[in-house]
């Protein structure tokens, strides 16, 4: 069956999607967080240190991830407040590497740099495309809520935002709970899934790779992260060349799409798409018009 | 014991500061954060490498690498951030654009050296000690202290004392009221950006030196704590740069002869953390970065 031998590209696109989306709600808010890999980190190794040395079930564990994601979310949403742009994108990379090189210390508790492994595997496609069905539903919801119109205010324009009563503080500390609860939550599946867990896992590599889907697909639609996410899993299978060269593809993509089309591939089409639609409105305006100037009234 | 380590977190903090300050130069006049640095470092390293290998001596060597990390920092800024700046608010599509580069450069140099670790031929330096009042000391280490302090003068003279240092000074205050006086902005990134990579070519250099490994991903672990040095010394500060990145080096040297293996990174990002936090302009920074670090 030639399903089959698609299935664990499905998986890993599964996975990569939750961080994917974990990474556009900060993005979305208009804080440049690229913290998902540390949220991933602590509900990966929630999940994982509950299950191979507790023998807890999967539910709970995975359960605990997401709330320990979602946490860890609200608690450092509270000093970067006082911090903007490139410094919260600074503060949150700090973050991420006292994260992993706690992983490398607390050899006891996580392993240290060899990990855990071992895991039994209690998650299988299903439950991946049952819980990545709820995230996009609420993803559905939330952007086309109050919360979603108000983190696109704060995107666009802080200062609008606040005048127009707008919280930062508060919508901002919703953003990160959110992204802090779903980077726990997929580092917990993934952990269930993968049988291993180990620091390295949450390098730079990760991150680079997440923050392309989103550049990719953009940050503002629902649609976005699944186009991106997709279209970066599948290349490498679409062609030996593009596996082979795998990083610099990546990297001209990232630079090609920041240039040539900064809202990423949905939510610049999109845009274009409205643009042409003002200006064929605007035309249609104009012409009925001068039809009526000619006429004379 | 204790002057050793401080000796030796000393030599290491200056190899910091030096790859530092290219990356605080371009941050201080042009708010973009490029990290392609590290990557800019690792090919510097690579050229020196090569060099060496087709039998050049290596003071050509080092040159050699100044020149081609200048090159490819010029290459990234005209690739990577020229075609951004007409967009106005660059800060974060800057700092995607830059992962992009660093990543197409690092892929590069992993081809080159086909993933494998790169050594200079032995004897390209000569393994030489000297022990002054008990403490230990190598002729590549005082080399690598007198190439940072040679750098760090001449960095200072051109900014300070020279009429394309002042350009450059301008535009990092105000870069409208400099082009209105008729600062030409393209010549002043094509200085900051060469003289930014240069620095880091010779930086990845004195590293592979000291360390005999060179390969493409040696830049990482610098970058990372480039941004440790730059905050904590204060965006755009010459001084603060040099500063902290000698303070940054004693603490990791006594943090890792002291304190259990593997706390020391843990130490080195919490101090980042917490600078940001109660002290984003750093030491040495003006009020200036202090209000552009804080929200309003």
């Amino acid at each position: 069956m030639s399903f089959a031998a698609y299935q664990p590209l499905l998986d890993f696109f599964l996975l990569s999607l939750g961080f994917a989306y974990s990474q556009q709600v900060v993005l979305r808010a208009g804080v440049f967080s690229i913290a998902t890999p540390a949220f991933a980190a602590l509900g990966g190794y929630c999940s994982a240190i509950l299950v191979q040395r507790y023998g807890a079930p999967a539910i709970p564990s995975v359960l605990l991830a997401l709330v320990i994601g979602g946490v860890a979310g609200f608690l450092i949403s509270i000093p970067l407040a006082r911090l903007r742009g490139v410094f919260q994108a600074i503060a949150t990379l700090a973050l991420v590497q006292i994260v992993v090189s706690l992983a490398y210390y607390l050899e006891p508790l996580t392993g240290g740099a060899t990990g855990i492994h071992n895991i039994p595997k209690l998650v299988n496609t299903w439950h991946l495309l049952a819980v990545v069905a709820v995230v996009i539903w609420f993803m559905y919801v939330l952007s086309r809520s109050g919360v979603g119109r108000a983190f696109d205010v704060l995107r666009q324009d802080e200062m609008v935002g606040a005048t127009l009563g707008v919280s930062i503080a508060r919508y901002h500390a919703l953003a990160f709970i959110i992204s802090g609860a779903l980077g726990g939550l997929f580092g917990g599946l993934q952990s269930l899934y993968v049988f291993t867990i180990e620091p390295e896992m949450f390098g730079f590599a990760f991150l680079t790779a997440v923050l392309t889907y989103i550049i990719l697909g953009g940050p503002r639609s629902v649609l976005g992260p699944i186009v991106g996410t997709a279209v970066m899993v599948a290349l490498p299978e679409i062609s030996r060349p593009l596996a082979e060269h795998r990083q610099f593809v990546q990297g001209a993509i990232l630079m090609a799409m920041i240039v040539f089309l900064p809202h990423g591939l949905v939510d610049g089409l999109e845009v274009a798409w409205r643009q042409r639609q003002a200006r064929r409105l605007d035309k249609e305006d104009r012409e009925k018009r001068r039809a009526h100037a000619v006429a004379g009234p | 014991m204790i002057a050793q380590q401080l000796l030796n977190g000393l030599i290491t903090g200056s190899v910091y500061a030096l790859f530092a300050l290219g990356f605080t130069l371009v941050f201080g006049t042009h708010k973009i954060l490029n990290l392609a640095h590290g990557s800019v470092f690792m090919s510097g390293a690579f050229a020196a490498y090569f060099a060496v290998l087709n039998g050049l001596p290596l003071w050509f060597a080092m040159v050699l690498a100044m020149l081609c990390g200048g090159l490819v920092c010029y290459v990234i800024e005209l690739a990577a951030f020229r075609p951004l700046r007409s967009r106005g608010q660059i800060e974060f599509a800057a700092l995607i654009a830059s992962i992009g580069a660093n990543l197409m450069i690092s892929s590069l140099a992993q081809r080159i050296s086909n993933t494998k670790v790169l050594r200079f031929p032995f004897g390209t330096f000569p393994v030489q000690f000297y022990t002054v009042m008990g403490v230990r000391i190598s002729l590549l280490q005082i080399v690598i202290v007198c190439v940072v302090a040679i750098l760090l003068a001449g960095l200072l003279f051109y900014m300070y004392r020279t009429s394309f240092g002042r350009q450059v000074r301008a535009v990092s205050g105000n870069e409208r009221a400099a082009r209105l006086l008729g600062v030409s902005p393209n010549v002043v990134f094509f200085q900051t950006f060469f003289i930014s990579g240069a620095l880091a070519g010779m930086a990845g250099v004195l590293i592979g030196l000291s360390f005999n490994s060179i390969h493409f991903l040696m830049g990482e672990p610098y970058l990372l704590r480039a941004f440790v040095v730059v905050v904590l010394g204060g965006l755009g500060s010459i001084t603060g740069a040099v500063v902290a990145g000698l303070l940054l080096g004693v603490i990791q040297t006594l943090t890792v002869a002291y304190l259990p293996t593997g706390l020391s990174d843990a130490i080195i990002f919490s101090l980042l953390f917490i600078i940001l936090l109660v002290r984003p302009s750093g030491l040495f920074g003006s009020a200036i970065t202090a209000t552009a670090a804080r929200r309003q």
